[in-house]
């Protein structure tokens, strides 16, 4: 499979490359549904600029990223095109990988379940066959390397690629079963933008399945492994921490970085929805709508956790979801993150309500973002409620998706436990619905 | 003795400034900007120069269209005396007079892009004559039918300007209707104050002029430019004539003065004083020498001539350098203990994942 592999990445960078030298380069990169106060690449130079001249980049609201980036950069900034093209294709080739890895193990769990006679009789259709499964890492690593979004986010040099490969680097470990490279990964990666702090619960259900043992909260062993995980997770945070106070010698960075994505003083409009909340707001509730808004990123976690303890990678898909939709300032590129794997559910696809609609609402909002973008700046004749409202609706959207992939996955699993067709007690046709 | 008194009764001053308000907009308010012109042209007259004048007037009455004799302001019926002229200086002209910038000026608070002629560079041997006129009421003065500025903001700008050693002596010159209200707050030091009517009284206009069509000036001002007409830089008239200017009579309205803040006698205070620039000479029959300085100042500058050769025009500015220059050498670099650490801590991971045994290929 490496042959098709490398032609994908040929003609990702083709394409990328193509977009550096041509000029829409120059218009991608200042849109503002790619870059963000966090990660758009102009701060990045503002920063490693102020840095020459003496000054802290933290002093002052425009530079928010890491100061490992800041390490990165300031060799890698003249070869900054290719730092991004290679981050992608460093991405795409780890989801790959974990894809590949992570079909193993459905496989292998399948034929368990099959000979346990776990399955209702009729429900060989919607077993998984090899042959089906054989092409999703293709897919996966064409998916994200081909989605128009991540070729912006990438051509408009936006550090997200660096937060999403971190990220897929800490899914190939966690799929690996490497329970200290993940925590280092899962923890270079809450570094990075706080929010993947959510992924813990899925990557530590992997780990604990991978392992053989059962999520119980009376279990010893669980209890044990848990502690042994969180530990090295937090170890690794703080190490990294510590070392980044010892880049500046200043813990400045901790309330540029942590806490501007946690109290979002920045309202410029992006795709996300915190900007037109907090424009709006009198002072005096915008704590308590902050803390509101943040918690709800957060809040997710556990009910998922206990609803999709079988199935922690879809659990670590609905969440990487939740993180891109409901952080405090996204872009394009997380969208494209989550959306690489999409394919990995492609089985799902006949119990898919929505998806038609769906997937219209969001290219179509897509398409109307920069014109109604042009329209309030440039033109006039608009103002930010028509871009909050194509904002809502591609969140809608998204949040649709993404429960409508759940409902799927459900469903599926109850039909194979009780199979495909449903009868009532006295016999008539029975059908599953979501209430 | 005699002669320290007689210092301590003379004014200090060193050099006058005057700041000409005329607060209203519109043609029927054409006597206000008569007003402030007429004024202007007697400072001027009596050696004021347009760089110690901040002349506001808040409509151009010359060049409105209503005005039948275009380019020209008459503070006289029949078109006798045309103020405005060819070298009348405005400094604030239009939407510029607004209460922000007035007290801006006075107190000094710039922005430092304001041009020198905008800014009263007072210091604290000035001075100031402020004369200002338009709509007002009970405390306050309407400033282009939108703001007003009161009493007490006034009374704040001049302590401000007290505090901050803007002025030696100032003398306020309000024609208003009840203008005696805008002089009732004053608290600092070395203000004199005239207005051209009591709290409760309107002041009113003079004459109207059937063929420009409104009121070419208000009463008090008229009147008190009569008197100005006989001032000249050398007379001895004091404040005590000016106080006298205008009876009920003539006025109808009942002018005003206020003189308990200032430290002088107003007997002893000239007119010229504050409406001049008279500076003061004193004339001495010694000689000084100034050959000795003169010479040692001339070696001094030649030894420096000496080194520099006079550069070419073209050459003054390095334009091969600059187009040539390279892009700025980093300054900044990481420390090592940082690299140092966040490399070992990557070999670390790299050997608890893999395994020691890679080691020896490393190696």
């Amino acid at each position: 499979m490496a042959a098709p592999l490398v032609l994908v990445v040929l003609a990702a960078v083709t394409v990328r490359a193509a977009l550096y030298r041509s000029s829409l380069a120059v218009f991608i990169a200042e849109r503002v549904e790619v870059a963000s106060p966090l990660n758009a690449w102009k701060r990045v130079v503002e920063g490693l600029a102020l840095l020459d001249l003496g000054v802290s980049p933290y002093s002052g609201a425009i530079f928010h990223e890491t100061p490992l980036i800041i390490y990165l950069f300031h060799f890698l900034i003249e070869y900054a095109e290719l730092v991004f093209m290679i981050t992608d294709v460093l991405t795409a080739v780890a989801l790959y990988l974990a894809i590949q890895d992570f079909n193993k193990v459905v496989f292998k769990k399948q034929k368990l379940l099959i000979e346990l006679d776990k399955y209702a009789p009729d429900v060989a259709e919607l077993i998984q066959t090899p042959m089906e499964m054989h092409y999703i890492p293709l897919k996966v690593a064409l998916f994200y390397l081909l989605n128009p979004y991540t070729v912006m986010s990438c051509v408009a040099k936006s550090t997200c690629a660096i937060n999403n490969s971190v990220i897929a680097f800490f899914i190939l470990a966690t799929m690996k079963g490497s329970a200290f490279l993940s925590a280092v990964f899962l923890a270079l990666a809450t570094y990075q933008s706080l929010y993947p702090l959510t992924l813990f619960a899925p990557a530590l259900l992997y780990l604990l399945q991978r392992q053989f043992i059962p999520v119980k909260l009376k279990s010893k062993s669980f209890w044990l492994y848990t502690m042994q995980y969180a530990s090295l997770y937090l170890c690794s945070l703080v190490v990294i921490i510590c070392l980044s106070f010892f880049l500046l010698n200043s813990w400045d960075f901790i309330p540029s970085v942590y806490g501007f994505i946690l109290s979002v003083p920045d309202l410029t409009p992006n795709i996300g929805l915190f900007w037109y909340f907090f424009a709006e707001m009198f002072e005096h509730f915008s704590l308590f709508f902050v803390c509101v808004f943040q918690i709800n990123v957060f809040f997710y976690t556990i009910p998922l956790a206990i609803k999709l303890k079988e199935h922690p990678v879809f659990f670590m898909f609905v969440q990487l979801a939740i993180i891109s939709i409901f952080k405090s300032y996204p872009t394009v590129g997380d969208v494209a993150l989550y959306m690489a794997f999409l394919p990995v559910w492609s089985h799902l696809y006949r119990f898919l309500r929505n998806i038609f609609i769906l997937s219209c609402v969001l290219i179509f909002c897509s398409f109307l973002f920069p014109v109604l973008w042009h329209l309030w700046i440039y033109a006039g004749s608009a103002n930010s409620n028509f871009y909050y409202a194509i904002t809502l609706t591609f969140n809608i959207g998204q949040i649709l998706l993404i429960s409508d992939y759940f409902y799927a996955f459900l469903r599926r699993e109850y039909y194979l436990t009780h199979g495909l067709h449903l009868t009532r007690q006295d016999g008539t046709e029975a059908m599953l619905v979501l209430k | 003795f005699q002669d320290q008194a007689e210092q301590f009764f003379r004014s200090g001053h060193t050099n006058n400034w005057a700041v000409l308000v005329c607060t209203s907009r519109f043609w029927f308010n054409y006597r206000h900007v008569a007003n402030t012109l007429s004024v202007y042209r007697s400072v001027k007259r009596l050696g004021i120069p347009d760089s110690h004048i901040v002349l506001m007037l808040a409509d151009d009455m010359a060049c409105n269209p209503r005005n039948p004799k275009p380019a020209t302001v008459f503070s006289h019926k029949n078109m006798e005396l045309n103020v405005y002229g060819d070298d009348v200086e405005v400094d604030y002209r239009s939407y510029e007079v607004t209460v922000e910038n007035f007290l801006r000026v006075l107190t000094g608070r710039i922005p430092p892009s304001t041009p020198r002629s905008k800014r009263l560079l007072s210091d604290d041997r000035s001075n100031i004559l402020i004369y200002m006129t338009g709509h007002g009421g009970n405390g306050f003065l309407k400033f282009q039918d939108s703001e007003e500025i009161t009493n007490v903001e006034l009374a704040d700008a001049f302590e401000q300007m007290w505090q901050k050693r803007r002025y030696n002596e100032l003398l306020f010159i309000i024609d208003t209707c009840q203008g005696a209200s805008m002089y009732e707050r004053f608290y600092s030091p070395n203000i004199m104050a005239l207005a051209s009517s009591q709290v409760g009284e309107d002041s009113l206009s003079h004459q109207p002029d059937l063929g420009i069509g409104v009121h070419l000036m208000d009463r008090y001002t008229f009147y008190v430019l009569e008197f100005l007409e006989e001032i000249h830089p050398a007379s001895q008239t004091n404040m005590n004539d000016l106080f006298q200017v205008c009876p009920k009579s003539l006025c109808v309205s009942t002018p005003g003065h206020r003189t308990d803040l200032f430290q002088r006698d107003p007997q002893n205070v000239l007119i010229t004083d504050f409406f001049g620039s008279v500076r003061k000479v004193e004339i001495t029959t010694e000689t000084v020498s100034l050959d000795r300085d003169v010479a040692a100042f001339e070696s001094k500058f030649s030894e420096e001539e000496l080194a520099t050769e006079p550069l070419k025009y073209a050459e003054q500015l390095p334009v091969a350098q600059i187009i040539h220059q390279k892009p700025k050498q980093k300054d900044w670099h990481p420390p090592g203990g940082f690299i140092l650490g966040l490399w070992a801590l990557i070999i670390m991971v790299f050997f608890k994942t893999y395994g020691i045994k890679h080691m020896k290929h490393v190696f």
